[in-house]
């Protein structure tokens, strides 16, 4: 009985480690005052303490606007490029005459394996003799290379449930591979495609070391902007954004777990 | 007869066979492409980096040629002179000199200034002897050190890097060397982001292992809900939950202001968590515990209840039925998570760099300020390039053990 | 309903496969079916049934041989394009579609327009008796009606042949004896071909024209279940195909279409094929229920007799089932019908048994079993 209240205390402390950090953030990116911690007013609740000041400025200062849209712009795209190629490849890896098959499910996972700074070094040199460093394209390049391993491990987990029977009984119908493709397995897996393309946008908008290597002020993207907040002159601004990070963290978890139901896999932690 | 029907058979077996391969290859060929040209290959310009620098020797290619033909020890002739002065200028002219200095520099330390200044001058000089002129200016150019130090820096292929990494050096007579105890920075950074990579998975593992089997064995619904709670995290922006600890652990923040409210500390005796081993260890577990929590749970949950209930029925003690009979089944979520947070510690830049001070920076920290400020390219790819093949050493590792076509993200 | 004459509808003639190039899973195998027929591929899990289909809807290729419908070489026709409706396993219907997109689904790739696919669609859940159910996922569906309408699915773009691979298997005894009723009725109303595989043998015999035994990717016998059952040509198909006792044996003489087999000190009289020559072994195949037993007094006049202990009685209520031992054979099975009981026979008691020549066959030993075990089945 003892063993299962020390059990229980010790999971209530870990989850707490887990997510009082986070939520801490919140309230506090409400402080009227320019501090990191709670004020008195706070505490007591009084609505003195609270304002928008800091949500405010994040649209006053064109900084944070700039940097979104270059989140996006070059979320986006990465996360096209790595979705569409990474779910053609993962459909030829689903194949079991795929050659060294395991050999290249290596090469094409090793980019979430390697430290973004051994990455970022070597593409600062590489993109750099080829032009591409400092531009959009170098980044949204090197953004769509590190959001493949997503794509692949989520489309091949897909695919390994997916019924190859299902092609068989559209060509037996009388539809050729092309129609088989677009009319039958494209929209079954399509949550599978759909979830590890979220996992590659996610990625992507939440990468500082590439964009701090490569990028020049014009690539300055949403996550670059908070370390340098966070570097140099760190304001509540940085909680307020944060927070909004936050919202969007949640709201993709929700996807996820939604896209996962309805792909008719077994719930989060895969198996 | 039969024979031959076999023959034909294999024929057309691996006719098919080989129409299906080229289906596959074909499929998966523009992704390989992709990732050899956008990834492999700046890798592979980082391991070239690291070995290869052709701009003092594609600066001053006279000038080494002659060197080259020298012992090394016995006074240089004019023409070596006159030849170094006109492709020093040149390369002044041209704006490679600072760099030239600043490679020079590395060889011999303080030999900066002494090239800088010297062609400085040069430019204005005018003699019949250029031995004269530049002694004249510098002393250090009638010493055999500089030039030594110029035919180092003109080697196009050299492990200088390397040695300089693994805390070596090169002796005057030309063999390798330990540098001294005192002087040696990176071996030591390594072992430390070693001990730190470690420390992360066992404490990962310590509080990992109790929640992901808490929630595996949740009735459904309380289990989702859980999850929620390890999901928010993995999924919340890495800068976010650096920002997070910041807040918290900073000396005018969270955590220190409630200690000195509820009287624990004095306002002037503010415990520093932060930017220092601490912060780094505990921002860092906290970032990766999903990573351990998520294969540890996907593991446990497929582990039936009849198993222990079977121990038990069977007189073993709660203790011993979960030693002998649910920890061994656990061992591939244990192998799987504890190795992918080691891998994922080892890389680790991001919070180090913010929350880690000075005494909590990894070799990934190190790297970086070789790129950003010393601006020492070399050795940042040196030692990018070690920690390179560590990682893919492990990665080798856990494909053995786990399987990478197991991996399976959230 | 079937037509000998003609071309056959399907035709295969010499094919071979293997998938590794080195073993055969289908060896030098010829077999025509045709128009209307209802052709049933039986055998033991792992002889080459699924793969001899898959041949014929063309998503496997031979390695030798050719195969033709309709007097037509297949071999270069790509699947989408045979026409061939196929009901799979596990039923494939695309669980992203409702059942009347999944049956019109071929309908439309026909490019047929939309009212008439309608029309269509309507019509064959009519055949199928799940009138209304268009609007379902396949998911919402009991395992019968799926089964239904991936036969539906089959049916609706007229196919003149129909393949299906174990249909059944999925389903519960019950359902699956409704199931055998409903799609013979539906080949017999549509007049199709129909290829049909199992490895229930039972379902076989209820449901076919003929039936082809497989094993080890050739075919043993292709008769109809009558022929299979009454004269089997093959060791394996007399014990594949219901009970059968074997006794095996040395052929002493051959006379008219008769043989005498010894088997241990008797003799046996049995219609011979001639399979054995004198001397040869031989293995003597008779049904359990073709035995006819005396107690003692009565003696009858049968071209076999022998004296038998009984080993063990079980009462299965159409019949009991006794054990016997008999010229030195252990484990003879002896059914008698369950008219009176079991006439008073016990464990232990010898008791004198008889079968006529022509209800017992001698047959060529199965080189693949030594003949001990004559409960074998699929
Ligand atoms: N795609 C394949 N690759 C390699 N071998 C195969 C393949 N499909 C079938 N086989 C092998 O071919 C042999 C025949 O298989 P097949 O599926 O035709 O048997 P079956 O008679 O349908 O058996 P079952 O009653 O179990 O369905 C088996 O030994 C099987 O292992
Ligand atoms: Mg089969």
């Amino acid at each position: 009985m003892l063993a299962r209240w020390v059990y229980l205390a010790f999971c209530t402390a870990a989850f707490v480690f887990l997510v009082a950090p986070i939520l801490v953030i919140v309230p506090l990116s409400f402080n009227a005052e320019p501090y990191f911690t709670f004020t008195e007013g706070m505490l007591r609740f009084d609505p003195e303490a609270y304002s928008l000041r800091w949500y405010r400025s994040i649209f006053e200062d064109g900084v944070w606007t700039r940097a979104l849209v270059n989140s996006l712009v070059i979320g986006v795209s990465a996360t096209l490029l790595a979705t569409s190629l990474g779910t053609l490849a993962a459909l030829g890896l689903a194949n079991s005459a795929m050659p060294a098959r395991r050999t290249v499910m290596g090469l094409l996972i090793s980019p979430m394996i390697t430290p973004v700074i051994i990455a970022a070094v070597g593409m600062f040199f590489f993109y750099s003799s080829l032009g591409l460093a400092q531009t959009h394209l170098g980044i949204i390049l090197a953004h769509a290379v590190l959001g493949v391993p997503f794509v692949v491990i989520t489309v091949t987990a897909t695919l390994s449930g997916f019924d190859q029977n299902l092609m068989r009984a559209a060509a037996s119908l009388g539809a050729g591979p092309l129609r088989s493709f677009w009319r039958v397995q494209l929209p079954l897996i399509a949550p599978g495609v759909a979830s590890g393309g979220l996992f590659a946008f996610a990625a992507s908008f939440d990468e500082v070391v590439v964009v701090l290597f490569m990028g020049g002020l014009e690539q300055r993207t949403i996550p670059r902007q908070m370390w340098a907040g966070i570097r140099e002159q760190i304001s509540p601004t940085i909680l307020a954004v944060a927070t909004f990070l936050i919202v969007f963290a949640v709201l993709v978890l929700f996807t996820v777990e939604w896209l996962r139901r309805r792909g008719g896999q077994a719930p989060s932690g895969g198996d | 007869m039969v024979d031959q029907v076999i023959a034909e058979t294999g024929l057309e077996a691996s006719k098919q066979q080989a129409r299906q391969r080229r289906r596959a290859v074909g499929l998966a060929l523009p992704l390989i492409a992709f990732v050899l040209a956008s990834f492999v290959a700046p890798l592979g310009t980082l391991l070239v980096r690291s070995a290869y620098d052709p701009l003092v020797a594609d600066a001053l290619p006279e000038t080494l040629t002659l060197l080259r033909a020298w012992d090394g020890t016995s006074a240089l002739e004019e023409p070596v002179y006159a030849t170094a002065a006109r492709e020093l200028l040149q390369a002044r002219e041209e704006r490679t000199l600072g760099q030239i200095a600043t490679r020079v520099n590395r060889i011999k330390s303080g030999l900066r200034s002494v090239v800088t200044r010297s062609v400085r001058k040069l430019r204005n000089a005018s003699g019949d002897s250029w031995r004269e002129t530049m002694i004249g200016i510098d002393d250090a150019w009638g010493e055999p050190e500089v030039w030594l130090a110029i035919r180092s820096a003109g080697e196009r292929f050299t492990l200088r890097h390397y040695i300089n990494a693994l805390d070596l050096m090169r002796q005057p007579d030309g063999s390798i060397a330990r540098q001294p105890e005192e002087r040696r920075i990176y071996l030591p950074l390594l072992w430390r982001t070693l001990a730190i990579s470690l420390g992360i998975s066992a404490l990962c593992l310590v509080i990992g292992y109790p929640i992901a089997h808490l929630i595996a064995h949740a009735p459904p619904r309380r289990a989702n809900l859980l999850l929620l709670l390890v999901l928010v995290p993995f999924w919340t922006s890495l800068l976010v939950r650096t920002t997070a600890w910041i807040v918290l652990l900073q000396t005018q923040g969270v955590i220190n202001s409630l200690l000195v409210a509820i009287g624990l500390v004095a306002d002037d005796g503010r415990i520093a968590m932060i930017y220092n081993m601490t912060g780094t260890f505990v921002a860092m577990t906290h970032v990766l515990l999903p990573f351990m929590v998520l294969p540890l749970y996907s593991v446990m949950r497929s582990i039936p209840p009849s198993h222990v209930r079977a121990a038990a029925s069977l007189g073993a003690t709660p203790f011993q039925a979960f030693w002998r009979v649910y920890w061994p089944q656990t061992l591939p979520g244990v192998g799987a998570g504890s190795l992918m947070v080691f891998i994922l510690a080892i890389g680790y830049y991001i919070t180090p760099a913010l929350v880690g001070g000075s005494k909590g920076q990894l070799i990934s920290n190190m790297i970086a300020y070789h790129m950003q400020t010393s601006l020492n390219w070399g050795l940042a790819a040196a030692l990018a390039a070690i920690l390179l093949v560590g990682i893919i050493a492990l990665y080798v590792l856990y494909d053995r053990v786990v399987g990478i076509d197991r991996m399976r993200l959230g | 309903m079937v037509s000998t004459d003609g071309t056959p509808h399907v035709e295969f003639t010499g094919v071979s496969k293997s998938y590794d190039g080195r073993n055969w899973v289908v060896r030098d195998l010829d077999l025509a079916v045709q128009k209307g027929e209802f052709l049933t591929m039986l055998g033991p899990s792992g002889s080459g049934k699924t793969t001899c289909l898959m041949m014929l809807a063309g998503f496997e290729t031979p390695a030798a041989g050719t195969i033709h419908i309709n007097g037509v070489p297949v071999g270069d026709l790509p699947p989408h394009k045979r026409d061939i409706g196929v009901v799979f396993q596990n039923y494939a219907l695309f669980p992203h579609m409702t059942v009347g997109g999944n049956l019109a689904f071929p309908l439309e790739v026909r490019g047929m327009d939309p009212s008439e696919q309608q029309e269509r669609v309507a019509r064959t859940l009519r055949l199928v008796r799940l009138e209304g159910l268009e609007d379902r996922r396949p998911g919402q569906l009991s395992g019968g009606q799926q089964q239904r309408v991936a036969i539906a699915r089959a049916l609706v773009f007229d196919p003149e042949l129909v393949l299906m691979d174990e249909p059944l298997g999925a389903l519960d005894r019950r359902l699956r004896e409704e199931m055998q009723y409903e799609i013979r009725r539906i080949q017999r109303t549509l007049g199709i071909t129909v290829v049909y595989v199992t490895h229930d043998q039972q379902e076989a015999m209820v449901m076919s024209d003929r039936v082809a035994v497989f094993r080890g990717g050739a075919i043993e016998q292709v008769a109809s279940p009558e022929v299979l059952y009454e004269e089997p040509e093959r060791a394996f198909v007399a014990h594949f195909i219901g009970e059968n006792n074997r006794l095996n044996g040395v052929v002493r003489t051959v006379g008219d279409g008769v043989c005498e087999v010894e088997v241990g000190d008797a003799l046996i009289k049995a219609v011979s094929l001639g399979q054995c020559p004198p001397g040869a072994a031989a293995t003597v195949v008779v049904r359990p229920e073709r035995v006819n037993i005396s107690l003692g007094e009565g003696r009858h006049s049968y071209a076999n007799e022998f004296d038998a202990d009984i080993e063990d009685i079980a009462f299965l209520g159409d019949h009991i089932r006794l054990r016997l031992k008999l010229c030195g054979h252990s484990g003879f099975i002896v059914k008698i019908p369950n008219v009176v009981g079991h006439g008073g026979v016990l464990e232990g008691d010898q008791i004198r048994v008889g079968w006529t020549a022509l209800d017992c066959r001698a047959l060529k030993p199965d080189a693949a079993d030594d003949g001990e075990d004559p409960s074998a089945s699929g």
